[in-house]
């Protein structure tokens, strides 16, 4: 009797969509050559935009995952949340006035920087491990020469703070 | 035995568990140094400061690198699931870390196997896989804040980025509301510690005590403000505390703490952390009933 080592489950809760097949299986290589947890499923009929196969992958990596594909021109239609009904991802933030500096909250992300320098001073809130990592990066460098968390970072907590950058740069060159 | 596992920022850091010390600006792990800020390390931090002043052992503290590629949370993940029944920790507390449902429903299991059930923490991204695995009735403590308390409160994301808008929206007095919603969902954990302007400690749906003093805004900028927070709370657990009683205590800890420093949004976590030996020295008995004399007895 063959003995076959059971694959460990996998729920990833979010979908690549492709416009076909050819599309999907190589956007399964280049994520699986890269270290991504991904699996090939049908996506629900309400979902579907392309082809009937999509890939399942971590929703959290979307980020890097959208920009490995771009990189390696894998063409894609989208990466969504898998489960109807989830709202889009957020676009709107807060902003508040610290006197000599100020916070910008994009999501779960903050962000805060001294108004006559531009430096940013701290970062703070979300839970991927890339930020501590942008954290160090980031923090006393100014708004314009800091790193992008969309380039260094690989989650929606990395995107949220490059949302928060991106006011924060905003709302510096309006005040300069 | 207390043990607390996450990443940290350091992309060539092995898995490594040890018994930590704080030294200077560092969490020291196996003789590895950790600098002290946001996330794991300022978490470790804070109970490892909270234990040495209450003369107990300090946290056991698994830490491995990883900046977001995920590889370091899937060896932590691995690691626990293997190992978490033979350590059979009092306590067990998990924070940074790509956030993977399967590997958490696998681990919720794991701990199925030891002898006494821990007490289970989630912060940060290990609260988003536990909420996003439906699996949050399986831990006893999270501690989000605003935007994680709309996230649990939100049927659908599995990340605060995927929040409803109008969840978002919701101001701190709208947190009463957000909790309803999570417990109500299956989204909360037995006790919440919902960090703010006022900080809410809530058990099985219910406002058990609200802080906000001090008033110092400051902390909400200053990254690892929340992940003390949490480490205290793990430290005060280990201590004996009822779990409400320990969120209290590590809630007013923190704000005493940022207002010794003087904190200002330019202020390290690090900073912090060094004011709360002088604040449980001021405080803690008074708070919780935790008293030492000059000599170290209680």
């Amino acid at each position: 009797m063959a003995l076959f080592k059971k694959k460990p489950p996998f729920e990833g809760g979010g979908l690549v969509l492709f416009m076909d097949v050819h599309d999907a299986m190589a956007g399964e290589k280049v994520l699986k050559t890269a270290g991504y947890a991904v699996k090939l499923v049908a996506p629900p009929p309400q979902l579907r935009r392309g082809c009937d196969l999509a890939l399942e992958v971590n929703l959290v990596e979307q980020p890097g995952i959208e920009r490995l594909l771009k990189e390696k021109e894998a063409g894609y239609v989208s990466v969504l949340p898998m489960k109807p009904g989830t709202s889009g991802l957020l676009e709107v933030v807060k902003v508040t006035d610290f006197g000599e500096w100020t916070m910008v909250k994009a999501a779960n992300m903050k962000l805060s920087f001294e108004k006559k320098s531009g430096l940013i001073v701290n970062t703070s809130g979300g839970g991927c491990p890339d930020i501590p990592y942008l954290h160090a990066e980031m923090i006393g460098k100014r708004l314009d020469e800091a790193p992008r968390p969309r380039d260094l970072g690989f989650t929606l907590c990395a995107l949220m703070l490059d949302r928060a950058l991106d006011e924060c740069l905003a709302l510096w060159g309006g005040e300069r | 035995m207390m043990l607390i596992a996450g990443t940290v920022p350091l992309k060539d850091l092995p898995l490594t568990v040890g018994r930590a010390a704080a030294e200077g600006d560092s969490l020291v792990v196996d003789g590895r140094r950790i600098p002290c800020t946001q996330g794991t390390a300022a978490m470790a931090t804070a109970a490892v400061v909270a234990t040495d002043y209450l003369k107990l052992d300090a946290p056991q503290v698994l830490v491995v690198g990883d900046t977001g590629q995920g590889k370091g949370s899937r060896e932590m993940y691995e690691y626990l699931i293997q190992n978490v029944a033979r350590l059979s920790p009092q306590v067990l507390a998990l924070h940074y870390c790509l956030p993977d449902m399967a590997l958490t429903r696998r681990l919720c299991e794991a701990v199925k196997g030891c002898a006494r059930r821990p007490v289970m923490i989630a912060d940060a991204a290990s609260m988003y896989a536990a909420k996003a695995a439906g699996l949050a009735p399986s831990f006893d403590v999270f501690t989000p804040d605003a935007t994680e308390m709309a996230f649990l409160a939100d049927p659908d994301a599995t990340h605060p980025a995927y929040i409803a808008k109008h969840l978002f929206d919701t101001d701190v007095t709208q947190t009463p509301k957000l909790v309803e919603a999570a417990y109500e969902r299956k989204n909360a954990a037995r006790l919440l510690l919902v960090k703010g302007a006022t900080d809410y400690i809530v058990e099985n749906g219910k406002i058990l005590a609200t802080v906000s003093e001090p008033d110092v805004p400051a902390l909400e900028p200053i990254g690892g403000t929340g992940d003390t927070i949490t480490g205290l709370l793990c430290a005060f657990v280990h201590a004996g505390l009822e779990l409400h009683e320990a969120a209290i205590v590590a809630a007013k800890a923190n704000r005493m703490a940022g207002r010794m420093a003087g904190a200002t949004p330019a202020t390290r976590v690090s900073q912090i952390i060094s004011q709360f030996p002088a604040a449980f020295q001021q405080y803690l008995c008074q708070w919780s009933e935790v008293c030492y004399s000059q000599g170290g007895q209680r």
